[in-house]
């Protein structure tokens, strides 16, 4: 440590702060968040096709099974590196929740009537496995988006409380 | 802004972590205008270094950003802002905090405003010597003369009990009085 307090009213540098309002900039940006997300959900939709494929095929191969093996352990990797991103490093706020939410949403709808038309048209039983999972999917998507919009409405109407204690309205 | 009494400053930084919450990109710049520069000076008393206080502070910035949306009680900003500086700079400096760490007498009842520090040229002199002292009393007495935080909002950000932050106010305050008496100055 240098010694402290040479000056007694010591100025804090501008363009420290300007780079601060920059960083802001860069670490709110919603396609950084989202990115997160459609890492999430691409990585359990793969991870989720090959399961259903590796348990459900009969008689495969050693080293066909070490394949799915591998590729099921990079998939999950994936997964719980985007849950850690996104709950440490980029965490989502209200307004990006409902987003993200929406997204999940719709693309597990997606993966869930993919895997309803394989069953129905390719038949076997690893499309219904993925069916299933998709149906647990499309349900923690619509989880997290009633989540997320019940905490942006709680905040939304505390600051409209806030807004007209402190007169803030039109700032 | 206005920034007249506690209640208000309270509700404001309510408001302002509660669009932070939300999402909204101006609230943050609009917190970073009000906080940066208090807790930069906070940080640079403490390290007594530009270029430390600025790296820290970029650091703490980041964590904001991470941990604002656990914040529950956007009134208690000005503590959580306090207590993620004091977290960030013991991170750097926890070997050195810990070697400076003092016993802490029991003081619980010693009463924290009994030396009236409310003139600004006791508080300029004040903070001429401050960088004698010692960083624990260094940092309590920064926080509560110079950042104005209550009694239990020091407490909160340097996660010890009240009496603890009495007992090293105290002796703060014993430390800084020697140093302003050997100039001919008073506190």
């Amino acid at each position: 440590m240098t010694s402290a307090g040479n000056s007694p009213q010591p100025i804090p540098d501008p363009r420290a702060k300007a780079a601060l309002h920059r960083l802001v900039a860069a670490e709110l940006s919603l396609p950084s968040r989202l990115g997160y997300v459609a890492l999430l959900l691409a990585a359990s939709m793969m991870t989720t096709v090959i399961g259903a494929l590796w348990i459900t095929e009969p008689a495969l191969r050693p080293r066909t099974q070490l394949a799915f093996a591998v590729m099921m352990v990079i998939g999950l990797a994936w997964v719980v590196f985007a849950i850690w991103a996104l709950t440490h490093r980029r965490p989502l706020l209200a307004g990006h929740a409902i987003v993200a939410g929406r997204l999940a949403l719709t693309f597990t709808s997606l993966f869930l009537i993919g895997a309803a038309i394989a069953a129905r048209t390719a038949g076997g039983v690893a499309p219904y496995v993925a069916a299933g999972v998709g149906v647990m999917m499309v349900a923690a998507a619509a989880g997290l988006l009633w989540r997320a919009h019940a905490t942006s409405t709680r905040l939304l109407e505390r600051r409209a409380v806030l807004e007209r204690e402190i007169g803030t309205k039109g700032r | 802004m206005t920034d007249h009494d506690p209640l208000s400053r309270a509700r404001e930084d309510e408001w302002l972590v509660v669009r932070c919450q939300l999402g909204e990109r101006d609230a943050f710049d609009a917190l970073i205008e009000r906080w940066h520069d208090p807790i930069w000076r906070y940080v640079r008393r403490i390290t007594g270094d530009d270029q430390a206080a600025n790296d820290l502070v970029q650091d703490l910035w980041l964590r904001v950003l991470r941990g604002i949306h656990r914040l529950r009680d956007g009134s208690k900003l000005r503590a959580w802002l306090f207590g993620i500086a004091r977290h960030a700079l013991m991170d750097r400096w926890r070997d050195k905090y810990a070697a400076g760490a003092v016993s802490d007498v029991d003081l619980t009842d010693l009463p924290a405003d009994e030396v009236d520090l409310g003139r600004q040229e006791d508080l300029e002199a004040m903070e001429h010597e401050l960088a004698r002292l010692p960083v624990v009393e260094r940092e309590v007495l920064t926080l509560f003369y110079l950042r104005e935080l209550s009694l239990a909002e020091v407490s909160e950000v340097l996660a010890v009990p009240v009496g603890t932050v009495k007992s090293r106010l105290f002796r703060a305050r014993q430390l800084l009085r020697r140093e302003l008496e050997s100039k001919g100055g008073h506190v």
